[in-house]
C-alpha cells in the first residue's frame, strides 16, 4: 500500500473498531475487505487493525484469521509451546462447530474481550506451522498492546493537561511529567521492536518483540494510572478497561516474564548472541 | 555504493588485515595505546577508502548513503577493532562542519578528521554550565578580524589529545540567553589554551578541564553566523544520539556476547540476561530505524532524546548484571579482563549523565514529543 492508500485504511478502519466490536467489526472489517488488505500486504494489515482494536478497547476474532485462517486455540497464560488440548480461544470458537471441542466462557479481568476456555480436539496439529502461527499472532498482539498503551497515554497526558492543582496543571510538575516520557519511551521501544520483527521473520524476533510490548504496556498502565490518580481507579473513567486488557493481552501466546526467561535460556545454551537485525 | 556490496566488501578486508588492525595491547589500554589505535585504524581504513563512503565529495568523501558510515563503525566495533567513544567523535563533529563551516575550511579540515591525522573536541559544558547549556559563559569578544575568547570549559572529551575544538562562546550581552552563543572552530595550539586532563572513576582520564585565556580565533573561523550558536548546538546534538548511538549499540552487543562467555552457568540467570538481550533488542530497532531515517534524508530531532534514554537505560542494564554476575572480577579481579570488566562497569554509570542527563532527556520528551506545556 502506498502511503495514501494506507491513510485511507487506516481511517475506514479506526471508524470500524471505533464503533463496533465483536460480530459487528468483523462485519464491517468484511465489508471494507480487510481480508484482502491481509492478502496483499500483511504487515500494513495487521499493524494497523490491532493497534486500533487497541486503541479503541475493541474486540475481535482477527487473531484467529492471522493466525490460522480459521478458529486457533491460544495456549493458556505462560505457556505456549505447541497446540494444547486445554486453552483460550476467541469467541468465535463459540460459534464453531468442531467435533469434540467444548468451550466454556471465561471472564477473568477482562470480560469484554470475550475468550473461551477450549477443551478437546485441535483445529492445528502440526508443529512447526504452529510456531509459524505463534509468531504471526505475537505480533498481531505486540501491535494491539501498543494501541491500547497509546491510548492510556493519551487518557493521562489529556488528565495531567486538564487537572489544575496548585493553581497551575499537573502536567507542568516534573515527576508528572517523567512519568508520561517514560510511558512514550516505552511505546516507541515497543513499536521498533515489532517493525525489526516485521522485518527479521523469525520466532526469536516475534518473542523478542511480544516481551518488548508486554514489559512496555506494564510501565505504561501503572505510570498512567498514578498520573489519573483518583478518577481513573473509578469505573467511570475508561482507564480500567486498557489495564484489564493489556494484563489478559500480555499473557496471551507467552507472557513477558516467560518469554524474556526463554531467550535467556536460549543464550545460556549457546553461549552466543542470535543474528542480529543488520542495518 | 550499496550497503549489502559495502557490508560484504569491508567484511572481507577486515578479515584480510585482521592481524595489522588488531589492537597490539589486551583488554582496555592506555589512553595513550587507545588513541594510537584510533589513528591507526581511522588512518587504514581512510586509505582503502571505507571511510570516506557516505560522506560528501566535496569533504573529501565518496558519496553514498550514510548507513555506510553506520556499518563501519558497527563492524570496527563488533570486532574489537576501536573504542566506539573516540571514533564516533567524527560522526558528531564532521556533520557539524559540513553544515555552518566555510566550504572552503570544510574541505581542508573534514579529511583530516576522517584519515585519523587530527582528532577534535567539542567544547559545550562549562563549571557552572552543565545540563542548562544556554547559560554558558566562556566570552568572545569582536577585536578586528578575530574572537578573542576567554573563559573556561569541562567534560571536553579527549581535548589533551585534539589539534581542534568546536567551541560554544558567550557573544551578547549575559542575560541573551540561547540568542547570543556563537560556535567557532578553534586551534588547540592557539597560545593561551590549557588543557588539565580530570580523574576519572573509571580509570582513563578522557574528559578534561579546558582553559581559554584571551585566546585568538580568526573571524572567518566562525561557525554559522554570530548568534548562530544555539541552531549549531541543537543541530549537533541529534548526531550523538544517531550514528555516535548505533556504534555504542554494537559495543553493547559485543559485551553481552563476552559476558555469556565469561560468566559462569551459576552467576547468571536466564531471566536476567533475557531481560538484558530484550532491551538491547528493542534499543537496535530503534536505533536502526533512526539511521534509516537520516539516510532518507529526514531532519533529526527530540525524538532522538527517546534513543539516548533507551540507550542509557540499557547500558545501566547491561552493566548491572555484569556488576552482580561478574562481582567478584569487578570488585576484587585484578588481570586484564576485569580490570576491563570493572572500567565499562563504572563508565556505564554516567550513561544517565553524559552527552544530556536523563532528565534532560525526559524533559525534552515531555516538552517537545508530549507537548505538555511548560514547565512549574
Amino acid at each position: 500500500m502506498d502511503a495514501g492508500e494506507l491513510e485511507l485504511f487506516r481511517s475506514a478502519l479506526r471508524q470500524a473498531t471505533t464503533n463496533h466490536t465483536g460480530k459487528a467489526l468483523e462485519d464491517a472489517l468484511d465489508e471494507l475487505g480487510w481480508r484482502d488488505a491481509l492478502a496483499a500486504d500483511r504487515q500494513a494489515a495487521v499493524s494497523t487493525l490491532f493497534e486500533l482494536q487497541g486503541e479503541a478497547n475493541a474486540t475481535s476474532s482477527a487473531l484467529d484469521v492471522v493466525m490460522a485462517g480459521r478458529p486457533a486455540v491460544l495456549p493458556p497464560l505462560g505457556s505456549y509451546d505447541q497446540p494444547t488440548v486445554r486453552g483460550l480461544g476467541t469467541y468465535a470458537f463459540a460459534n464453531s462447530a468442531l467435533d469434540g471441542v467444548t468451550v466454556r466462557p471465561v471472564d477473568g479481568i477482562d470480560p469484554s474481550l470475550g475468550l473461551v476456555e477450549v477443551t478437546g480436539r485441535l483445529p492445528i496439529t502440526d508443529v512447526s506451522s504452529w510456531s509459524d502461527a505463534v509468531a504471526a499472532g505475537q505480533l498481531a498482539l505486540v501491535h494491539e498492546l501498543i494501541g491500547a498503551s497509546r491510548a492510556m497515554l493519551e487518557l493521562a497526558r489529556t488528565h495531567a493537561l486538564e487537572r489544575v492543582q496548585f493553581d497551575r496543571p499537573i502536567a507542568s510538575f516534573q515527576a508528572v511529567r517523567h512519568r508520561l516520557a517514560e510511558c512514550l519511551v516505552a511505546i516507541e521501544a515497543a513499536g521498533a521492536a515489532a517493525e525489526a520483527a516485521w522485518e527479521m521473520e523469525t520466532p526469536l524476533s516475534a518473542m523478542a518483540a511480544k516481551a518488548v510490548a508486554g514489559r512496555s504496556s506494564r510501565v505504561v498502565a501503572k505510570n498512567c494510572q498514578q498520573v489519573l490518580a483518583g478518577i481513573g481507579f473509578t469505573t467511570e473513567h475508561p482507564f480500567h478497561r486498557y489495564l484489564r486488557r493489556v494484563l489478559v493481552l500480555d499473557g496471551l501466546l507467552g507472557d513477558t516474564r516467560t518469554l524474556t526467561k526463554r531467550l535467556g535460556e536460549e543464550l545460556l545454551r549457546t553461549r552466543r548472541l542470535p543474528p542480529l537485525q543488520t542495518l | 555504493m550499496e550497503l549489502d556490496e559495502f557490508r560484504s566488501a569491508l567484511d572481507a578486508w577486515l578479515d584480510a588485515h585482521a592481524a595489522e588492525l588488531a589492537p597490539p595491547f589486551e583488554g582496555t589500554g592506555t589512553l595513550d595505546e587507545q588513541m594510537a589505535q584510533l589513528a591507526k585504524v581511522k588512518g587504514a581504513a581512510y586509505d582503502a577508502g571505507w571511510t570516506r563512503w557516505g560522506w560528501p565529495e566535496r569533504v573529501g568523501g565518496l558519496g553514498g548513503s550514510p548507513l555506510l558510515r553506520g556499518y563501519l563503525g558497527e563492524a570496527l566495533t563488533l570486532r574489537g577493532l576501536v573504542d566506539p567513544g573516540g571514533y564516533s567523535m567524527v560522526e558528531v563533529l564532521a556533520p557539524t562542519m559540513i553544515d555552518y563551516a566555510r566550504p572552503e575550511l570544510a574541505a581542508e579540515m573534514v579529511p583530516r578528521l576522517l584519515r585519523g591525522e587530527e582528532l577534535w573536541c567539542q567544547g559545550f559544558s562549562e563549571p557552572g554550565t552543565g545540563s542548562n547549556l544556554a547559560a554558558l559563559a566562556c566570552r568572545a569578544v569582536r577585536d578586528g578580524d578575530a574572537w578573542r575568547v576567554t573563559g573556561q570549559k569541562v567534560w571536553t572529551s579527549f581535548a589533551q589529545y585534539a589539534q581542534r575544538c568546536v567551541l560554544l562562546t558567550r557573544t551578547g550581552p549575559p542575560e541573551s540567553a540561547h540568542r547570543g552563543i556563537t560556535a567557532m572552530f578553534v586551534d588547540m595550539a592557539t597560545p593561551g589554551i590549557t588543557v588539565r586532563p580530570l580523574g576519572t572513576m573509571h580509570g582513563g582520564a578522557e574528559f578534561c578541564e579546558v582553559f581559554f585565556d584571551d585566546v585568538s580565533v580568526p573571524l572567518d573561523r566562525t561557525l554559522g553566523e554570530e548568534g548562530q550558536g544555539w541552531s549549531v548546538a541543537m543541530d549537533l546534538l541529534p548526531f550523538e544520539r544517531s550514528t555516535a548511538l548505533w556504534h555504542r549499540t554494537a559495543f553493547l552487543n559485543r559485551r553481552l556476547e563476552q559476558l555469556l562467555i565469561d560468566a559462569s552457568s551459576d552467576s547468571l540467570s536466564a531471566a536476567e540476561i533475557g531481560d538484558v538481550f530484550v532491551q538491547l533488542f528493542a534499543l537496535r530497532a530503534r536505533s536502526r530505524g533512526t539511521q534509516h531515517r537520516m539516510a532518507a534524508g529526514e531532519r533529526l530531532g527530540p525524538e532522538t532524546s527517546i534513543d539516548k534514554i533507551l540507550l542509557a537505560t540499557t547500558e545501566q542494564a547491561l552493566f548491572d548484571l555484569v556488576g552482580a554476575a561478574l562481582a567478584e572480577d569487578v570488585a576484587l579481579g585484578d588481570d586484564t579482563a576485569a580490570e576491563q570488566w570493572r572500567a565499562q562497569y563504572l563508565y556505564s554509570r554516567a550513561a544517565t549523565i553524559y552527552g544530556g542527563s536523563a532528565e534532560i532527556q525526559r524533559n525534552i520528551v515531555a516538552r517537545r514529543l508530549l507537548d505538555l506545556g511548560a514547565e512549574a
